[in-house]
């Protein structure tokens, strides 16, 4: 079969496509090499299809079996991405993957979020910790005039009236305990949630 | 429902079985590998898919690849078995081979016909 230019655009229209989606979680080396083998699935389907009355009807037939562009990038996100963050556990993986899962649903989004604000209460912690020694008479912690502590953190002046701020040294350790154990439960949560995650869309991802 | 979701497990299960034989006579490309499948199983793929399992088999070491130019009017990426995914195929096989073996013992001890 050979294509006429709306086929051609067709074909290059779905590699587009394929391509944005795939550059939201891979390096562009990665996808532009995943886009040159589907690329070259696509020709030789069209090679193989021979002579057809209808190049459209066929050349959407060959896109169908393929898959629509979105479906087969997921499947390189769940292969590539969140096999390593799930295996790996590397942070950054697991951020990518997060952010890459967020897109896929509602559910996924606000699971997504959940798990970035607890890396974000976690890492502020550790930020407490670290401004201590640096600003030692504006971190600290407040606690109401009849001794109530209420919460800790760097001091905006005139942000809590009526609150007494106390600095303390006490509250590294503190805030880095607290960061940190934060940070490793959190991360502990994503790397189960992105096997789950992994897991089922492997399972509707499957070939059918 | 429930049946096919335990095919569904069954086919993704062996999937990576598959196309590690699938490569095992000798280099092959996408299609190819797809079209080898469909002709000795009945896992009629969502071919895209196939090429994200590709690419993981080869970044964990199992697959080697490399782009072949001059075949065809467009370039081919051919994937061959590395030693180490030689080695998987091995074990896999092996384990394979006594899952199934122990599963039909298992149905014959139950009175259901192999």
């Amino acid at each position: 079969m050979k294509l006429t230019d709306s086929g051609e655009s067709r074909i290059r229209g779905y590699l587009y496509v394929l391509e944005r989606s795939l550059r939201s979680f891979l390096s562009p080396a990665v996808a532009a090499d995943a886009v040159r083998e589907v690329e070259s699935h696509i020709r030789d389907s069209v090679m193989l299809a021979g002579d057809v009355p209808d190049e459209r009807v066929a050349l959407e037939g060959i896109l169908e079996r393929l898959g629509p562009p979105m479906r087969v990038a997921q499947a390189y996100s769940l292969e590539l991405v969140m096999d390593e963050a799930a295996t790996t556990g590397r942070f950054m993986a697991v951020l990518r993957s997060l952010a890459h899962a967020a897109t896929t649903g509602v559910t996924a989004f606000f699971a997504a979020f959940g798990l970035f604000v607890g890396y974000s209460i976690g890492a502020a912690f550790i930020v407490v910790a670290i401004m201590k020694p640096i600003f030692p008479n504006n971190v600290g912690f407040w606690m109401t005039p009849d001794g109530m502590f209420v919460s800790g953190g760097v001091n905006f002046p005139g942000v809590r009236d009526g609150l007494v701020f106390h600095t303390s040294y006490w509250i590294i350790p503190i805030a880095l305990l607290i960061g940190y154990g934060l940070l490793l439960l959190t991360h502990s949560l994503a790397r189960r949630w992105i096997g789950w995650f992994r897991n089922r869309r492997r399972s509707s991802l499957a070939p059918r | 429902m429930m049946l096919e979701n335990w095919l569904e497990q069954l086919r993704r299960g062996t999937l990576e079985l598959a196309v590690l034989l699938s490569v095992a006579g000798g280099p092959r490309y996408g299609l190819e590998i797809i079209r080898h499948l469909e002709e000795f199983t009945d896992l009629v793929l969502t071919e895209g898919t196939i090429y994200p399992l590709l690419s993981r088999l080869a970044r964990d070491g199992f697959l080697t690849s490399e782009w072949v130019a001059d075949e065809a009017p467009h370039p081919r990426k051919y994937y061959r078995l590395s030693p180490a995914g030689r080695g998987r195929l091995n074990n896999m096989c092996r384990e394979f081979d006594a899952f199934t073996t122990k599963i039909e013992r298992l149905m014959k001890a139950a009175g259901k016909e192999v």
